[in-house]
Order: C-alpha cells, then sequence, then structure tokens
C-alpha cells in the first residue's frame, strides 16, 4: 500500500512538475513576423489569392477581414512536396472551383462572408504551404479589407494551456497521499 | 525458490534504488527541464531548407522534417538526460557499492543478475522513461501530423542518437564495478563523452580532405547518429551518401557493442565481483 502511495505520489509530482513547464512555454510571447494588410475593390467573379507561405507547426496565421458585399473566403493547404505549391494564384473563378471540387481534402476554410467581420487564427500540424483566397461569388461588387499576420511561437498556447490545466490538478490528486504522508513522518520525527 | 518467490526481493531492490536515484525533487526537476527544453529547442525550420539543398538527401522531405524536429529537441535535454544516467550509474552504484548495501543485497533471495537488473531498471529505464515519455509527447502536442506518419523516423533518430551515451553508461558501469567507486568512471564518461564531438570533429575533417567516408564510417560503428546526419542532411559532403540499410547496420553494429558491454559488466557483477 505504501509503495503504491509512493508510486502514484511521485508521478503525480511529475505531473505537476511537467504542467509547470508547459505553463511556462505556454507564456512564451509570440512573435510577429510580419503583416500584409490592404482595402480593394473585388469585382464580381473575380479571385484574389495571398502568394503561398511555407507554415511549420510553430508558425500561426492571424485572418482579419472586413466584407462590404459577398466574398468567400478559403485557406488552403497544400503540402510543400504537392506539385501545384508554385502556382496557387487562380486565374479565374472556373479555376478555383475546379480546384476545390477536385482537392475538398486541401480546404482548411471555407467561409462565406456577407457584409461581416471575420476574425480567425490557424496554426498548422506540420509543415505545409497555405494560401489565403478570396472570391466574389455574387454578381455585386464588394469591398475587401483584410489584414494577415504571420505569427511564430513557441508551442501552440491553448493547447499546451490546457494539457497544463488539465495534468496540474491530476497531478495533485495523485500526489496529496504522499505528500500528506511525508508531512506526518517529518511532524512525527 | 519459485519465480513468484523473487519477484518481492526484486522490487524491493527496485523500489530501494529508485528511492536513492531519484531523491525528491529530483526526478521532478528533470521532468520540468525535458518539459521545458522539448519545446524551447524544437525547431521545423531549419530542415526546410535542408530538404533539397544537396544531392546527397536520400530520405523524403516529410522524413527529413522529422529527423531535423527530433534533432533540435535532443540538442540540450540529451545532456540533462546524459548527466541524470550518469549519476545515477557512478554515484547510485558506487555509493552502494561503497557503503555495502550491495552486500546486503547479496544476502536476498535473489541472483546477483536480477540485483543489477533492478539497479539498471532504475538508473538506466526509469530516466529513459521519463526522457522519451515527456520528448516523444511534447513533439505530439506540437507537429501530431509529423510524428504520427513519421514515427518510424522518430525512433530510428532516438536510437541512433542514445546508442553512444548508453555505451559510456556500460562503460562506467564496469568501471564503477571494478574501481567500486563512482568517482573516477564518472569523470571517465564526461571525458568520453565531449570527446566523441572532438573525434567526430576530426573524422570528418580527414573524411573532407581524403574524400572517403570511411573514418566517418568507423565512428558511425560507435555514434550512428553520424550516419543519420549524412543520411538525412547530407550535410558532411558529396562523398558519402549512405542508404537506408547501411543507417539500419551502424545502428544494429552500435547496439550489439552496448549489448556487449553490459554482458560484460553483468558478468563481472556475477561472477567476479568480491565484496
Amino acid at each position: 500500500m505504501k509503495r503504491w502511495t509512493n508510486v502514484l505520489g511521485r508521478g503525480g509530482t511529475v505531473l505537476i512538475a511537467i504542467s509547470l513547464a508547459l505553463l511556462l512555454v505556454s507564456l512564451i510571447p509570440q512573435i510577429n513576423l510580419g503583416t500584409s494588410a490592404g482595402r480593394m475593390p473585388v469585382l464580381p467573379e473575380q479571385v484574389f489569392a495571398t502568394g503561398s507561405r511555407v507554415l511549420t507547426p510553430q508558425q500561426g496565421f492571424q485572418v482579419k477581414v472586413t466584407v462590404e458585399g459577398t466574398i468567400n473566403v478559403y485557406l488552403l493547404e497544400v503540402g510543400s512536396e504537392e506539385p501545384y505549391s508554385e502556382s496557387m494564384l487562380f486565374a479565374d473563378a472556373a479555376e478555383l472551383q475546379e480546384f476545390l471540387e477536385a482537392n475538398p481534402n486541401l480546404i482548411i476554410w471555407d467561409y462565406n462572408l456577407e457584409d461581416g467581420y471575420f476574425e480567425r487564427y490557424y496554426a498548422p500540424t506540420k509543415v505545409m504551404n497555405a494560401t489565403l483566397v478570396f472570391y466574389n461569388p455574387s454578381s455585386a461588387d464588394a469591398i475587401l479589407d483584410y489584414e494577415v499576420t504571420l505569427t511564430s511561437t513557441v508551442a501552440p498556447g491553448e493547447k499546451v494551456r490546457n494539457i497544463a490545466y488539465w495534468a496540474a490538478p491530476i497531478g495533485i490528486i495523485l500526489a496529496l497521499p504522499w505528500l500528506l504522508n511525508m508531512w506526518k513522518q517529518r511532524k512525527q520525527s | 525458490m519459485t519465480s513468484m518467490g523473487k519477484g518481492k526481493p526484486f522490487l524491493e531492490v527496485l523500489s530501494s534504488a529508485i528511492h536513492e536515484d531519484y531523491r525528491f525533487p529530483f526526478l521532478e526537476v528533470f521532468a520540468f527541464l525535458y518539459g521545458l527544453g522539448t519545446f524551447v529547442f524544437a525547431s521545423f525550420g531549419v530542415t526546410i531548407t535542408a530538404t533539397g539543398a544537396t544531392n546527397q538527401v536520400t530520405a523524403t522531405a516529410n522524413e527529413v522534417v522529422a529527423y531535423g524536429a527530433v534533432s533540435s529537441i535532443l540538442s540540450l535535454p540529451l545532456s540533462i538526460f546524459i548527466i541524470l544516467v550518469f549519476k545515477n550509474i557512478a554515484y547510485g552504484l558506487g555509493s552502494d557499492l561503497e557503503k555495502g548495501i550491495i552486500q546486503t543485497y547479496f544476502s536476498y533471495p535473489l541472483r546477483r543478475r536480477g540485483i543489477l537488473t533492478a539497479k539498471l531498471l532504475s538508473a538506466l529505464g526509469v530516466a529513459l522513461l521519463l526522457f522519451l515519455g515527456i520528448q516523444i509527447s511534447g513533439l505530439y502536442i506540437l507537429a501530431p501530423d509529423i510524428i504520427l506518419p513519421q514515427l518510424g523516423t522518430v525512433l530510428l533518430t532516438y536510437a541512433a542518437s542514445l546508442s553512444y551515451p548508453l555505451l559510456i553508461a556500460g562503460i562506467m558501469l564496469l568501471l564503477t564495478l571494478k574501481l567500486r567507486r563512482g568517482g573516477i568512471s564518472l569523470v571517465v564518461g564526461l571525458v568520453l563523452y565531449f570527446a566523441m564531438s572532438i573525434v567526430s570533429g576530426i573524422a570528418t575533417i580527414f573524411a573532407i580532405v581524403t574524400e572517403t567516408p570511411l573514418s566517418l564510417q568507423i565512428i558511425s560503428a560507435i555514434s550512428p547518429s553520424i550516419v543519420l546526419t549524412q543520411y538525412y542532411g547530407g550535410t558532411l559532403g558529396n562523398f558519402w551518401a549512405p542508404a537506408f540499410s547501411e543507417v539500419l547496420l551502424y545502428t544494429g553494429v552500435s547496439y550489439v557493442i552496448v549489448a556487449f558491454v553490459f554482458v560484460l559488466g553483468y558478468t563481472y557483477f556475477s561472477r567476479r565481483l568480491n565484496l
């Protein structure tokens, strides 16, 4: 019984130590690697794509978009080994639709915005190319106001923090009997 | 005595060894450092430029990324792991020999090799479990889509990188048993560990000058991380393009040498150690 208390207790304290490390990692601020922003009219059936960018799991993509009219926002994932990574700028809507139909697995975001504000963050779980595409599917002109920020981070902060928040209480529960036992022994001696 | 009967003394020796090797808060400090080091040193970017940069690279891009990620997180945490293992073998076993604790264990209804196994499980096994558990979990949190499909590359990189430290651990075990104290074997272990970087540097220069990989091939037999670096990165030069089977061969040979040194340690402990 005492041996199991020791084993579980030390396991608990190790979990607490790992949680502290993860919490510390999540507190390391992310670095802004660059921002591209613009305001532009998007004509009916016009496609506008940002340049393809290689992202790693330690880089993220912050997108803020304000739309007047109707705009479809796509974030497309193209692996760095894929042949079409070099020519991701679509010439027209037909080419875009053809690509979307042929590669549904490469679509990360597919949002339809109508006179609204859109803000999303994306961090990949592998090394990949990412291309942000805006498309006006309507017959009326639309105004697109966008800001794309590339960030660099040590680890995905929210994910790491959530794990720490779960691991720490489990660690405390496991370690408590062992710590109490140790405290009692010290008191007796 | 039945095998059931031997289980309890074995557990007794193992728990005593773990208690001595990982006094509170040693284990916790190392777990914290591994956790922090895994994320702080992780890098996925460096390898992208290496991909296809040289015609020596025969691995696929995803394998190169996985290899680069593991190599980056191994940098400082591996040194911390080595310090822990060296401390456990040199001081853990050394002080047990000096204080006569091993003699006490000899009175247990347990074979000598069982006692050494329990000591090594504590000194090496627990340290490896903690190190690999935290590092691989950390990598999975960071990049699951790199790690899971390339698990073979990840494990091979760990196997190749840990081979030389394990060889030194085996040599330290032999020295500690022979000298019956840990101080000198700890110094020898540290010297051997740092000497490898000097020796591999000289071997690389020699290979580049002569344009033959022989010196690197010889060193790869005890430190297969060199052949792995060449296989995934091709950074050492155009004169050597090892195939994957060659990488496996060198890694296998290095573990045969490691196993041989540990068998020597077991043989000495079981038959020659007189206390």
